[in-house]
């Protein structure tokens, strides 16, 4: 292969990825809001306390950047996402 | 008939109505997303999305079977159009994602990526002028069959408790584990299949009503007065939203497509 194909599949390859982790991404906000907002909905029906629904949202929220920051911001500080490859 | 008199014989519809005559402008909405059925089989009524879908399938499979029937070593015109399209496929989408073991789907992904194109195609050809993919009941069986494929070669090639273990990172610690554990099931089961194809409904839906939206304008807004004007910038519209949807219907179906090879490759790869 030559250098040129190489370095055109190596940027598909990147280009494809790049979908795949922003999608991955956004998954991961509306994952985490649903998820904390869908455990503080159920207790706040069981302790009749309606705003464990927002607050579990909030929480959520913020586990999901959390995690995005120290993932994918800790792949791009050291070169790439080494750790886990699953989108 | 004058158009006060019109609009309170109730005589105003979308053909009827434009500016000035009395009839207000009729807003394209969620009714235009339902058919009156062409022809009805034992209550089941066969609407116009179902037609283009049919003939989408028709099409996509006479291409390909005519390009493919007879391959010559020096292909003629519809081969080389056909290796183009498949090539492309494999080389843009398939190849970045999957790498060579992933050569066994492209037959998959080349039916998923034209298939999907030509539905979205429809939304500008005349006569047809619909995009099936606006209606999630075309959308949602394919997401479904991605799902399944991806579920069953995940489970597949890393057993049950490797690929839902594998879901999670280990390099975090338990606390932050535990905390990651439900976010990650919902992500992985129901929020990445979702997403998956609402993205193509949604897109789908907005630019039809869009498109609706400045055509209907423009007709209403021709009128012989100052209207004209207004009619000749809705058209300009009309021409630049065509454009975008143009690239948008390339671009829907090569995300779905890419991020099902995605999909399909988290599912093949080894535990680490």
């Amino acid at each position: 292969m030559s250098a040129r194909n190489q370095r055109d599949s190596g940027s598909e390859a990147s280009g494809a990825q790049g979908i795949a982790i922003g999608w991955t991404v956004f998954s991961y906000l509306i994952g985490g809001m649903a998820a904390y907002g869908g455990i503080g909905w159920l207790i706040g029906r069981v302790v009749h306390v309606s705003l464990l629904f927002p607050i579990g949202m909030l929480v959520g929220l913020g586990i999901s950047v959390g995690y995005i920051i120290y993932r994918y911001g800790r792949a791009a500080s050291t070169g790439g996402d080494k750790t886990w490859k699953r989108a | 008939m004058t158009g006060a008199v019109a609009a309170s014989a109730g005589s105003c519809d979308v053909f009827s109505a434009h500016l000035f005559s009395g009839c207000g402008f009729q807003a394209p909405g969620l009714q235009d997303f339902y058919f009156k059925p062409l022809f009805t089989v034992d209550g089941f009524g066969f609407t116009k999305p179902m037609l283009v879908a049919i003939l989408c399938v028709i099409a996509v499979i006479a291409f390909f079977w005519v390009a493919f029937r007879k391959p010559k070593l020096v292909p003629g015109h519809t081969q080389s159009l056909g290796e183009m399209g498949i090539l492309a496929v494999r080389d843009q989408i398939l190849r970045p994602a999957i790498g060579r073991k992933g050569d066994k789907y492209l037959p998959l992904l080349v039916s998923l990526f034209f298939y999907i194109f030509l539905m979205n195609l429809m939304e500008l050809i005349p006569v047809f002028q619909f995009p099936a993919m606006s209606k999630t009941g075309f959308v949602i069986p394919m997401v479904i069959a991605v799902y399944a494929l991806y579920l069953y070669l995940g489970f597949k090639n890393q057993g049950a408790w490797g690929y839902i273990s594998n879901m999670w990172p280990h390099d975090v610690p338990w606390p932050v584990l535990i905390l990651l554990i439900p976010v990650e099931l919902l992500r992985f089961f129901i929020i990445q299949p979702f997403t998956l194809g609402i993205r193509l409904f949604a897109n789908m839906f907005a630019g039809h009503l869009l498109l609706s939206i400045f055509m209907l304008a423009t007709w209403y807004l021709a009128s012989l007065s100052i209207g004209l004007l207004f009619a000749a910038g809705s058209a300009v519209m009309v021409l630049f939203i065509f454009l975008l949807e143009l690239l948008v219907d390339l671009l829907q179906a090569f995300i779905f497509t890419t991020l099902t090879a995605t999909y399909i490759a988290s599912s093949l790869e080894a535990a680490h």
